[in-house]
């Protein structure tokens, strides 16, 4: 035991131990899929799980933007995705990322047959430019893609229709993470998509040859449909939600879904209470939130004798717009429009591996 | 309140206990085959439950149990929920190497992150390890089982000049600091 003692005493021991404790650290974020950052303890990019948030405030958003681009976010349901940092994207050159980006596709889609960039071809590709949407200095405007292609068996001089359309875009971004990036790349983190999977497949393919970038699937885990859920039956008051439902999905055999829709009134009463009671502040924490789904799901409990925290939240709509976990978002007004894509944008950065 | 107490009985000879505390009561019986398979120079024994506190009726006929192992599943809130619920029921007297936190679907995607760090905290605050386990494919239940073997025979008293306390203070879990900064304003 004497020499036990001893060696406990050097500072050997003590590194011995620290070095320990920091290969646990990492060998736990190798582990860790997709890297949450913020387990990272780098300065420059660390970012952190938001505990709270700024009550979203109805803004007219057509005042910064145009609102026949607002038209084409809202009211479609999009596919999310993440897209790491693109290397020298200019917004000056999107006409020639537009010529570019249909001479891909169209050789894409015949494979074998040289294709001049400038030609007439089957597809037109549009890239576009969606002022307004980004709220700090440091965050780049919203790009805006929209693939058209002249349906089959068209007449000859039918106007081309839009097949696929989608949009990058960074609102509120983490300012730490933007400001530490170096000055060629772009940060537009959020990538929604509507269209067939194709094409998807190829306009991202494109990106990454062309910026050296990389993508990946977005889900939206529980905690963030909580937030969603919130947010939405806070707006109550000013703009009426019509009805809030949340669907789960339950481990048992065969697997059930519960689908628990609640009156628009009854669940702002309940939100109202779990707000605490400065509610003059602006901001909510991540109590609120969790008091107020342990809330819902004690109801639940008392009627049906079903505990929903066993299973895991899949879906939550409102009239104000409705949310899936495997990463589909449909922002129904408006006027909300920053804050759900400011939550969105966060998810983004924090699932990026860097 | 009736409280587990680690040293109210007398060892066996050569015998090890361990018992695996899970809600699912999925994952424990697959592990508690695996690990009986797995070692043959001690006797272990492998008891399960699915939470604390144990039944009166069997206190008596109950050995003295060396390692008490909390599976959480990090897919439910109600996993985690129980574990914390059920340690109240263990006498302080465990948390002193014999205790051991063990989750699965860390990796996962759709689980939140602020679940993993809760689970880190709490084993942080009770100094116990942390050990994560894939419980679907063989070797995943296999590497747990070995794992946990080997946490068990030190806190049974079997590995010489090594004791659960000492171990406990090599293998427990640490939280980060920065994991504490949430304030995203």
């Amino acid at each position: 035991m004497e020499e036990r003692n001893s060696t406990e005493e050097t500072p050997r021991n003590n590194a011995l131990a620290q070095r320990r404790s920091k290969s646990y650290r990492q060998s736990m974020r190798s582990c860790v899929e997709a890297t949450h950052l913020a387990y990272t303890s780098g300065l420059l990019t660390a970012l952190r799980i938001p505990r709270s948030r700024k009550a979203p405030k109805s803004c007219d958003i057509t005042k910064q933007v145009d609102p026949d681009q607002v038209a084409l976010l809202v009211k479609k349901e999009w596919q999310l995705s993440y897209v790491t940092p693109l290397y020298q994207f200019r917004h000056t050159q999107l006409k020639s990322y537009s010529k570019q980006l249909s001479a891909f596709i169209v050789s894409e889609k015949q494979q074998g047959l040289a294709i001049e960039v400038g030609q007439e071809l089957g597809f037109k590709v549009n890239f576009s430019v969606v002022l307004g949407l980004a709220e700090t200095d440091k965050d780049a405007e919203t790009v805006f893609i929209q693939i058209l292609s002249k349906q089959a068996f068209s007449a000859k001089d039918d106007a081309q229709k839009v097949v696929w359309s989608g949009w990058l875009t960074c609102v509120n971004g983490d300012l730490d993470y933007l400001r530490s990036l170096p000055l060629e790349f772009v940060s537009l983190p959020l990538f929604c998509t509507r269209g067939p999977e194709s094409l998807t497949v190829l306009v991202k393919s494109w990106f990454e040859k062309t910026f050296d970038c990389c993508f990946g699937p977005l889900g939206i885990n529980s905690t963030n449909l909580q937030w969603l859920a919130s947010l939405w039956t806070g707006c109550h008051p000013t703009i009426n939600i019509q009805y809030l439902k949340l669907v789960w999905t339950l481990p048992t055999l065969p697997p059930m879904d519960v689908t628990y829709t609640v009156h628009p009134q009854d669940a702002w009463e309940l939100w109202d209470s779990m707000r605490q009671v400065d509610t003059t502040e602006d901001s909510i924490s991540i109590d609120e939130v969790t008091g107020f789904i342990k809330g819902l799901q004690s109801h639940f409990f008392r009627h049906f004798r079903i505990d929903l925290s066993a299973g895991s939240l899949m879906q939550i709509s409102t009239a104000l717009g409705s949310s899936h976990h495997s990463g589909k978002i449909k922002i129904a007004s408006p006027n909300y429009i920053p804050t759900i894509l400011q939550l969105l944008t966060e998810c983004a950065l924090l699932k990026m591996p860097i | 309140m009736s409280l587990l107490k680690p040293f109210s009985k007398l060892p066996g000879l050569n015998t090890a206990n361990i018992l695996l505390v899970e809600n699912e009561e999925q994952f424990q019986q697959k592990l508690a085959d695996t690990v009986v398979l797995q070692e043959k120079t001690v006797n272990v024994n492998v008891r399960l439950a699915r939470s604390l506190p144990l039944p009166m009726e069997n206190e008596e006929s109950r050995p003295r149990i060396d390692l008490v192992v909390f599976i959480i599943h990090l897919t439910s809130e109600l996993s985690f929920q129980s574990a914390e619920t059920s340690l109240k029921y263990l006498d302080p007297g465990y948390f002193q190497g014999k205790v051991c936190f063990l989750v699965t679907n860390a990796r996962n995607v759709s689980v939140p992150p602020e679940r993993l760090v809760s689970v880190r905290k709490l084993a942080a605050s009770l100094h116990c390890p942390l050990l994560c386990a894939e419980d679907q494919t063989t070797e995943g239940v296999t590497t747990a089982a070995h794992r946990l073997l080997a946490i068990l025979k030190v806190a049974a008293g079997l590995v010489p000049m090594a004791t659960g306390l000492y171990l406990s203070t090599l293998t427990r879990c640490t939280v980060p600091s920065d994991i504490d900064q949430q304030n995203f304003e």
